[in-house]
């Protein structure tokens, strides 16, 4: 009995290690982002990691964004952690556009962007709910103008 | 028998968790160990914040690039730098500017589909990446066989960025932003020498935009570099660069905020900024700014 109890135990350990070794990657993320992307050119990727809170934690980034270029923006979620990812994009404190519109309470897993102002703009990415998340982002070219 | 067995799944087990460790999918440059001689003696203390605000892509190797040939404009070789000059950078500091004007040219060559040039450049680029301990991060093999075989552009330009990328969050992470800031310095003089080139042949007025609106980039950039002045090194580029701002002080950038406009266009959406940005530069300071740059960047690469 005690034997089998162990050989359960050594099995059940064995299963909890193999579900670690297939954890999606960040990396694997970022292939899938650019998939999302299609054919945008790469040009950023950014790793979200946050832990669950209220209010939500947050993850900044800030980038430049030229004029007359459009900017694809792509978001994707690790299926291994429960958080769904938001990005806003700010122009100083002037929120200008998010990939989650509350409003409609739709989702969009990319926003094109067509920036006429060169300058610093602001990525802030957090988790729906404030749940922990482990997610990328990534910044893309599509078209000069 | 069974207590042979469970003896069994533990060999396996722990054999395997060793391996798995190996193949866990963690970041090459999180085991990597960088020789002392690498490290700068003193580092410039900068707080945690500053390095939280830096800006994630001041200068793209390949939006110069995308823009030139959004316009139509011909793939000029003449435009960059020859890689015999690579043999100047012989300080940590020098081969971070080289990869910065070496990436920039590459990210031209890839968006003209120049392959036969690329292998070159990315020679260069992975030998000067390998100076200092950041080769890890370049894929040399993938890109030299997309380059080979002149297969797949996309993947050449995606794979090039990714280790600009990559080469650039390593540096940021193992308290050596100082050479990441270095690099995009060296992207952002190359970019701005080839689109002062193309103007001044061109004339275009997207072009004469391109130029004067690099006085933003140039003051979000400054800022940063100037945390690293204790540097003699960074002290130079900076002096270097403090003559280029000093001409965009007569180039007059104004904007006017407006709503965007949003739209959904099959279930994407789309966004359009109603700002407008005016550049005002008169023709004598477009060519004082072009001339500056030239004089610069041959000084960089001359060492």
């Amino acid at each position: 009995m005690k034997n089998k109890f162990l050989i359960f135990a050594v099995l059940l350990f064995l299963l909890g290690s193999s579900g670690t070794a297939f954890a999606q990657t960040e990396d694997e993320l970022v292939e899938i982002c650019g998939v999302i992307a299609k054919e945008a050119t790469y040009l950023k990727d950014f790793k979200i990691r946050l832990d669950a809170g209220d209010p939500p934690p947050l993850q900044r980034f800030s980038v430049i964004l030229k004029k007359d270029i459009k900017y694809r923006f792509s978001v994707c979620n690790s299926k291994d952690q429960e958080g769904k990812v938001i990005l806003e994009l700010f122009d100083n404190n002037r929120l200008i556009s998010t990939t989650y519109v509350i409003a409609t309470g739709k989702d969009y897993p990319s926003i094109d962007f067509t920036c006429s102002k060169t300058g610093a703009y602001h990525l802030s990415f957090k988790f729906k709910d404030g749940k922990p998340g482990l997610a990328v982002g990534m910044l893309s070219l599509v078209e000069t103008l | 028998m069974a207590r042979r067995f469970i003896f069994f799944i533990v060999v396996v087990l722990m054999f395997s968790s060793c391996n798995s460790c190996q193949n866990s999918g963690k970041n090459v440059g999180d085991t990597f160990v960088i020789p002392d001689s690498l490290k700068e003696d003193n580092p410039v203390p900068i707080s945690a914040a500053v390095i939280d605000d830096m800006i994630q892509n001041i200068a793209s190797p390949i939006e110069t690039a995308a823009v030139l040939k959004g316009l139509k404009i011909p793939f000029d070789k003449d435009l960059i730098a020859n890689t015999d000059y690579s043999e100047n950078f012989n300080t940590n500091f020098a081969k971070a500017l080289g990869l910065g004007i070496y990436g920039c040219d590459l990210g031209y060559l890839n968006m003209y589909g120049k392959t036969s040039l690329v292998i070159d450049y990315i020679s260069t680029i992975r030998s000067l990446a390998d100076g200092i301990q950041v080769g890890q991060f370049f894929d040399f093999s993938t890109l030299k066989r997309l380059a080979t075989n002149n297969e797949n552009i996309d993947s050449l330009v995606l794979i090039s960025q990714q280790s600009m990328s990559r080469i650039d969050t390593y540096l940021r992470e193992n308290n050596r932003s100082n050479l990441s800031l270095v690099i995009v310095a060296g992207v952002w003089v190359e970019g701005l020498y080839i689109s002062s080139v193309v103007t001044q042949d061109a004339n275009n007025k997207r072009m004469r935009d391109i130029i004067g609106e690099q006085k933003e980039i140039l003051n979000l950039m400054m800022p940063l570099l100037n945390h690293y002045k204790k540097d003699p090194n960074m002290a130079k580029l900076i002096k270097n660069f403090e003559e280029i701002k000093i001409l965009y002080n007569d180039v007059k950038i104004t904007s006017e905020n407006a709503e965007p406009t949003t739209i959904e266009v099959n279930g994407e959406l789309q966004i359009k900024q109603n700002d407008v940005q005016t550049i005002v530069m008169s023709d004598e300071t477009l060519q004082k700014i072009i001339e500056k740059v030239k004089e610069i960047r041959i000084k960089l690469l001359k060492g």
